[in-house]
């Protein structure tokens, strides 16, 4: 067996009320990816928050031994300098500056005041070949893609040359093409001998590169095992402590008439001139149906809802027609009226409101529709809200927590009910369960069919390749703004999806 | 760590109007003890009137706020206000009726001009409203050759001199309708709701089907109708319409709002910490006065309280995004 070069010991960390970690035990060996898996609110991220020394050793009990040495940590610096290096989900970068400029920051060479921009741009070159990162050193990083911003991140993670590298959700923003260019890399640090943690959602990814899995659940250590001794049930099982008998519920049924047509929807390309993100499309939704839109990330898929709901409006050309009758949508409002309702993929950013409670988020877009002229009635605000909140399930203690505190399978549940309770007859969302834990995705699995099945039409655009060919009846596929083609039920294979999403 | 007191210091946090509350009674209390004739019945009275004048622009002002947005031109939209009704009264011999109506749409034409360039130029509200601020400043000037327009009627004086029951100024009243409307507005009301959202987050609001741009040019069109108004007041009040009326008073306001517990933010807005606020500020010029304080030291003052409205401002929202 390898050396230990990482071992948490008998890890527990209390917050108010709640005991977050509760004798957690990892250990890291030299030269492995170890995979952490475990539902939103398991304890994964707080267990890194003790590792990398955001909190300090005085805030939680138990031992950290990093290479046969005992470590206390006051801050992220002193974990930085053992050698521990986290890339974080969120990438905070400094978007008015360079590639080189982001990744050397805390460490730019050069002798007294002045910046050494050659060997600047030199090392940063040697660190992106590295990693397989294709973009100059000196490109300004509001320009990259978001793909490119993630993998940027993992750049600056080794230019300290860390030893031991923690990866919490690094593959979210990335195209399929970007996470081999990722796998490769884990690969070839783990040659290297660097020891990495990985931590994800994303099962397909841990069978790939972890060498050991450890699963984490209500702040405990479950099990660790080699990754070729789980099974995939077994880990969801175990991540979630119940059995999952269907991750999908799909029930047959019958399409009607079509509820929206689009006609050559065309969507100008945000940054690049003469170019359009969405390039003359045009498909039919028929009420009753689940339509998955595929493709890689940057094939217009986002764009083609937002222009259709009136949220984008610039250089955007469309001709919509609703239930057969064409209609002018220019703004959300308009798109409102005519009966869409929109979960963009951005939940914080665009899907609820931060100041408000869970009651007040899931009114939000019917208020004009709640009785009273100028009042809010709230006696009936509040049955009707209550009727959504308890349909979806939302876990939380009262209607009046903050959305901003829920979990992001819990905020997803409110961003849903406020448009359940607006009762669309079409509804459009957008990688509707990214970030979500497994259980919780099943959850909504079975909403969205449902819905389905009481008439409402959903177009949904997933990343997610099981869940798009599970839960979709039908699939256009977009490549580079066009619709390459359309599966129906009995073709909707992974491959054939990937073949028309690469398809030019 | 959590102790117990880190506990009791962030729920106390949560309490919006607190900042202006503890102040509010510190300054009363010492300045009662070094001059007992603060809380004279006419030096009260006089604090109820100066706070209500900044009452009438603070809470529309707090309703701005509180949907993401400032406006710096108040101060000089209130003196516009005064100049333009009593020109419209004296120099034209208008009713005074319409002499009033006028002065108060040319106030929403300000208003509406800062909602064009921060809503529609996008323009950011802070520069572009100190700019439109400087706008007005300028052309009351212009208009008046720098000098006060005095002669308005009986009835034009009547509007802020007369007195309730003889004792209380009628502004007050005014002031009490306007708080009592605006909280009423604010907190129960769907217009109300629509406010704190767009202010919370517009671009989740948008999506939800409330029109941003519109809500936020009705706000600043109301700011600006109220500026007029409080001048209308200040004008009545010292029977000649005058550039110094107003003046200043932007940044005393928008401190009463943010003291009082409205986030410079948006997304959340109290019209009673508001009133309170105005209350507090009142209540500091008169105790300087009152203690024998130099009146050079005001504006110190009223910087420092900004100061510490917007460190308040800054821990309560880190206390509430870990509540």
């Amino acid at each position: 067996m390898a050396e230990v070069v990482l071992e948490m010991k008998n890890i527990t960390k209390e917050f108010p009320g709640v005991k977050a970690l509760n004798n957690v035990n990892i250990d890291l060996r030299k030269g492995e990816v170890l995979g952490i898996v475990g539902e939103n609110g398991a304890g994964k991220s707080t267990l890194m928050k003790v590792l990398s020394g955001t909190y300090s050793h005085d805030q939680y009990t138990g031992e950290i031994w990093v290479d046969g040495k005992k470590q206390q940590f006051n801050s992220v610096a002193d974990g930085r300098n053992a050698g521990i290096c986290m890339i974080y989900q969120e990438v905070s970068v400094m978007f008015d500056s360079s590639v080189a400029e982001n990744v050397f920051v805390n460490n730019l060479p050069g002798k007294g005041l002045f910046v050494d921009y050659p060997k600047l741009y030199g090392d940063t070159q040697v660190l992106l070949d590295r990693v397989g990162l294709a973009v100059n050193p000196k490109t300004i990083v509001r320009k990259l893609n978001a793909g490119q911003l993630q993998l940027m991140s993992i750049v600056r993670g080794i230019a300290a040359n860390p030893h031991i590298l923690v990866f919490d959700e690094p593959s979210t923003a990335l195209t399929d093409s970007e996470v081999d260019l990722l796998m490769d890399f884990l690969d070839r640090l783990r040659k290297d001998g660097v020891s990495c943690i990985y931590i994800s959602h994303k099962l397909e990814e841990i069978y790939r590169i972890c060498d050991r899995v450890t699963v984490i659940r209500d702040g405990q250590t479950i099990a660790t095992r080699d990754a070729e001794d789980w099974n995939e049930a077994d880990l969801i099982e175990n991540m979630i402590g119940r059995k999952v008998e269907n991750m999908y519920t799909k029930t047959p049924r019958e399409f009607g008439e079509p509820v929206l047509e689009v006609e050559d929807l065309v969507v100008p390309h945000p940054t690049i001139k003469n170019r359009n993100i969405v390039d003359y499309t045009s498909f039919k939704l028929r009420k009753g149906e689940i339509l998955g839109i595929g493709g890689l990330v940057g094939a217009g898929r986002s764009e083609t809802l937002e222009a259709i709901f009136g949220k984008t409006t610039e250089g955007v050309s469309k001709k919509v027609k609703i239930h057969g009758k064409e209609v002018t949508i220019n703004t959300p409002q308009d798109a409102i009226k005519a009966g869409i309702g929109f979960a963009t993929e951005e939940r914080k950013l665009t899907g609820f409101v931060d100041t408000m409670d869970i009651m007040y988020n899931i009114s939000l877009a019917s208020l004009d529709d709640i009785p009273g002229k100028l009042f809010v009635d709230t006696k009936a605000e509040t049955e009707e809200v209550v009727k959504h909140f308890e349909r979806l399930r939302v876990k939380a203690p009262s209607l009046h927590q903050m959305v901003v505190n829920l979990s992001g399978g819990n905020q997803q549940k409110v961003i849903l009910a406020k448009w359940l309770m607006k009762n669309p007859d079409i509804l459009f969302i957008d990688e509707p369960t990214k970030g979500i834990d497994v259980g919780t995705k099943s959850e909504f699995y079975k909403i969205l069919d449902e819905l389905a099945n009481e008439g409402v039409s959903i177009v949904m655009v997933s990343s997610d390749m099981p869940e798009l060919i599970s839960v979709s009846d039908r699939v256009i596929v977009m490549c580079e703004g066009k619709i390459t083609g359309e599966l129906d039920k009995g073709e909707l294979t992974q491959a054939n999806v990937m073949r028309l999403a690469i398809t030019k | 760590m959590e102790n117990k007191k880190g506990f009791s210091v962030k729920s106390l946090m949560k309490v919006k109007e607190l900042g202006a509350v503890i102040p509010l009674i510190l300054i009363s209390v010492i300045a009662t003890v070094v001059n007992p004739a603060f809380v004279s019945q006419a030096n009260l009275i006089e604090i109820l009137r100066t706070t209500s004048y900044t009452v009438m622009l603070g809470v529309p002002l707090t309703f701005l706020l509180a949907s993401g947005r400032m406006d710096l031109s108040i101060g000089d939209n209130t003196a516009l206000g005064g100049i333009i009704a009593a020109m419209a009264a004296v120099n034209l011999g208008l009713p005074l009726p319409i002499a009033i109506i006028v002065a108060i749409a040319v106030g929403m034409l300000v208003g509406f001009l800062n909602s064009l360039m921060v809503e529609w130029l996008a323009l950011p509200g802070f520069i572009a409203t100190l700019a439109m601020s400087n706008i007005v400043n300028g052309t009351n000037s212009v208009i008046t050759n720098n000098t006060a327009i005095s002669g308005i009627s009986a009835g034009f004086k009547a509007i802020a001199q007369t007195r309730l029951f003889g004792v209380v100024p009628i502004p007050v009243l005014y002031a009490v309708v306007v708080a009592v409307v605006g909280h009423v507005i604010m907190s129960r009301t769907k217009f109300g709701r629509k406010v704190l959202a767009v202010g919370g987050n517009a671009e989740a609001a948008n999506l939800a089907g409330i029109n941003v741009k519109k809500l936020h040019m009705i706000m600043f069109m109301t700011v600006g109708a109220f500026a007029a108004i409080s001048g209308i007041l200040y004008c009545s009040r010292f029977s000649s319409a005058q550039l110094s009326a107003g003046a200043g008073t932007s940044l005393t306001i928008l401190s009463s709002a943010i003291i009082g517990g409205t986030s410079m933010r948006g997304g959340t807005g109290t019209v009673f910490g508001t009133v309170l606020g105005c209350l507090l500020f009142a209540v500091i010029s008169d105790a300087l006065v009152v203690m024998g304080v130099s009146t050079n030291w005001q504006n110190v003052v009223y910087g420092l309280i900004l100061v510490a409205a917007l460190i308040i401002d800054y821990l309560r929202q880190k206390s509430t995004q870990r509540a």
